[in-house]
């Protein structure tokens, strides 16, 4: 048994059984059970890496330039964490939100289809591979986002599935190309073949359109109009999961691809990143700031953050590659639990509309602290999470001598800071007449018990910056360790290698 | 045989990109269909030049065979293409069932004013 696959296949198989086999009831515990599963795999391959074994899966035997490899690193493995726990998040939160007899039969396979798809990208070893597993993601997120929209939502879906079928087209395009100038489209074959063609204007090229085709994903500027107004959409467990991972699946694949698969000396691509990264954190958080419901406002800052995401790899010393896999640890589990309390908040005022909302600070105040120890630490306060991965790329950006964009960074979290404040005073403090808190509705006490959950390991991160930093340091090593990277696929052996 | 596929790649992305930019859902449609042959086109022309080669069906007889690997990535593109579109054609239907209406202007006409 190869584990490297078990993640990939155990939402697969969850989906269809659940799809398939289940009534509503079990396929409810099926899926927790899945989930919790899924988790613990994930961390236990996390710790067989920082011990030095990674694990690499030839399929059908053959050698990893003639078949598809999937290779779980530590980074891909640190990623698997991140994935699950937002799915578990995720699916009790759903369980919880929607009475069983009202859930749409579809909603919980279709969530595993996801998680599969999304997981296959973080493991895949493979440029064609990873264009497999990110429509399996995208036309699961697809029938999600439309699945339970009504007739003024579903317009907002048009605009996610234009610009991702574009942006599928120009990856398949991508992907062509690769193998006309590689030969292959495995990534330690196409490491190999790079050191040849160095300097070629051609790997440039192929750089660029392959930032197109995972900045599109990711929602760099000025790819981004098609995310803020699609994610409102969606109910609020499928928002946590949206946000927290689709997204950062793109950041991934960007570190993947300028850390390990492309050469590292790419003639001022990386300075271009890193502008790009400026211009999407502040026109994002100006955006934030216009809006004037929970979801909206989060959306936004989704887009802020990949912001800082980016600098982090356009920066491109190990130190700033190793900020920016902090960063996403951190913010994976920030946004996702964010839009969680957002959530909340929508079950206990019946809206998300800021000028509807108010008195939650008095009626729930404990809603009020997670979303304050979550709020402060996505602005970036001490010593919550936020902070330390803001701290490493400001620092890194301040040794490279990017004082531009550090200060587009710092306006940015500032800017931050003020529109969190805006729901602060919008749903927690405002006394306004009419509103009504509806603490009468049971759901909303175990949903406290999730968000907390995320909440402490929000914290964790924060109080624990060390540990995490070291792990984000040696998986940024592995990253950026080409060689490495060839000999642990390349030497897995298998039928058919040279 | 390579500077013509090259000119076709570049004139169906055109048209693709002229049709998408439409506000008619039906010449919507069209245009992705067109951009995912394009696109698959494009993966195929990197077999390189199909002169004096055979198909690629291993026989032991030594005679040169076209690279068979972009034919399978083509074949992986196409299904997957093949379930998008379905999927573009079903949601169209049900902006059209909804909106009343089959012009992408007109569906977010509304929305513009508002804001």
């Amino acid at each position: 048994m190869n584990w490297a696959v078990v993640p990939f296949l155990l939402p697969l198989i969850t989906g269809v059984v659940s799809l398939f086999v289940l009534k509503t009831e079990d396929k409810r515990a099926v899926n927790i059970v899945s989930a919790v599963a899924q988790l613990f795999l994930a961390l236990w391959l996390v710790a067989q890496n920082v011990q030095g074994h990674a694990f690499v899966l030839t399929s059908g035997g053959w050698a990893a330039q003639v078949g598809i490899a999937l290779v779980a690193d530590l980074l891909a493995s640190i990623m698997l964490v991140l994935s699950t726990f937002t799915a578990l998040a995720c699916v009790l939160f759903s369980c919880v939100e929607t009475p069983a007899r009202v859930e749409h039969p579809l909603r919980l396979p279709l969530i595993q289809f996801m998680i599969a798809g999304i997981n296959l990208a973080f493991l895949t070893g493979d440029l064609f591979n990873l264009f497999v597993a990110f429509e399996i993601m995208l036309i699961a997120s697809y029938a999600l986002l439309t699945l339970e929209a009504d007739d003024w939502d579903i317009k907002q879906a048009y605009p996610y599935l234009a610009i991702n079928l574009f942006g599928s087209t120009l990856f398949i395009c991508a992907a062509g190309l690769a193998y006309g100038l590689f030969g292959t489209l495995n990534f330690a074959g196409m490491i190999q073949k790079s050191a040849e063609l160095q300097g070629d204007p051609r790997v440039v090229l192929l750089a660029l359109l392959l930032l197109i085709v995972f900045g599109t994903k990711a929602g760099l500027f000025p790819l981004y109009y098609w995310l803020p107004n699609s994610y409102p959409i969606l109910p609020s467990p499928l928002a946590g999961l949206y946000s927290g991972m689709l997204t950062k699946v793109g950041v991934y694949v960007l570190v993947r691809m300028f850390g390990t698969v492309l050469p590292h000396d790419l003639h001022g691509v990386h300075t271009f990143i890193a502008w790009l990264a400026g211009f999407t954190m502040v026109i994002a958080v100006v955006g934030a700031i216009s809006r004037n419901f929970v979801r909206g406002i989060l959306s936004f800052h989704i887009l802020s953050q990949i912001g800082f995401m980016a600098l982090a790899i356009g920066l491109f010393t190990p130190l700033s590659i190793a900020a920016c896999i902090f960063y996403i640890m951190h913010h994976i589990i920030v946004k996702a639990s964010l839009f969680l309390i957002g959530g909340v908040a929508v079950v206990l005022n019946r809206t998300d509309d800021l000028n509807k909302m108010g008195h939650l600070w008095r009626a729930t105040p404990w809603v009020g602290i997670v979303f304050l120890i979550q709020a402060l630490s996505l602005a970036g306060i001490p010593p919550l999470s936020g902070f330390w991965g803001k701290y490493l790329i400001i620092v890194e950006g301040l040794r490279e001598g990017a004082y531009v964009l550090i200060a587009a960074s710092i306006v940015a979290s500032v800017l931050t800071m003020f529109s969190m404040v805006k729901i602060w005073f919008g749903a927690f403090w405002s006394e306004s007449e009419g509103v009504v808190v509806r603490t009468d509705d049971k759901r909303w006490k175990p949903m406290v018990w999730i968000i907390g959950g995320m909440c402490a390991v929000s914290l964790g991160i924060g109080f624990g910056a060390e540990g995490v930093l070291q792990l984000a340091t040696q998986a940024a090593e592995g990253v950026l360790d080409q060689a490495g990277y060839v000999q642990l696929v390349l030497g897995a052996g298998g039928k058919g290698g040279s | 045989m390579q500077i013509e596929t090259a000119l076709l790649v570049g004139i169906l992305f055109a048209c693709a990109t002229w049709l998408i930019l439409q506000r008619n859902f039906v010449r919507i449609l069209f245009g992705f269909i067109v951009l995912s042959n394009a696109a698959n086109l494009l993966v195929l022309s990197m077999s390189g030049r199909p002169d004096g080669k055979v198909a690629p069906i291993v026989d032991g007889s030594g005679v040169p065979m076209v690279d068979p690997l972009p034919q399978a990535l083509i074949l992986t593109a196409i299904v997957i293409g093949f379930g998008v579109t379905a999927y573009l054609v079903t949601l169209l239907y049900r902006l059209f069932l909804d909106q009343k209406t089959t012009n992408a202007r007109e569906m977010f006409e509304e929305e513009d004013s508002k804001s």
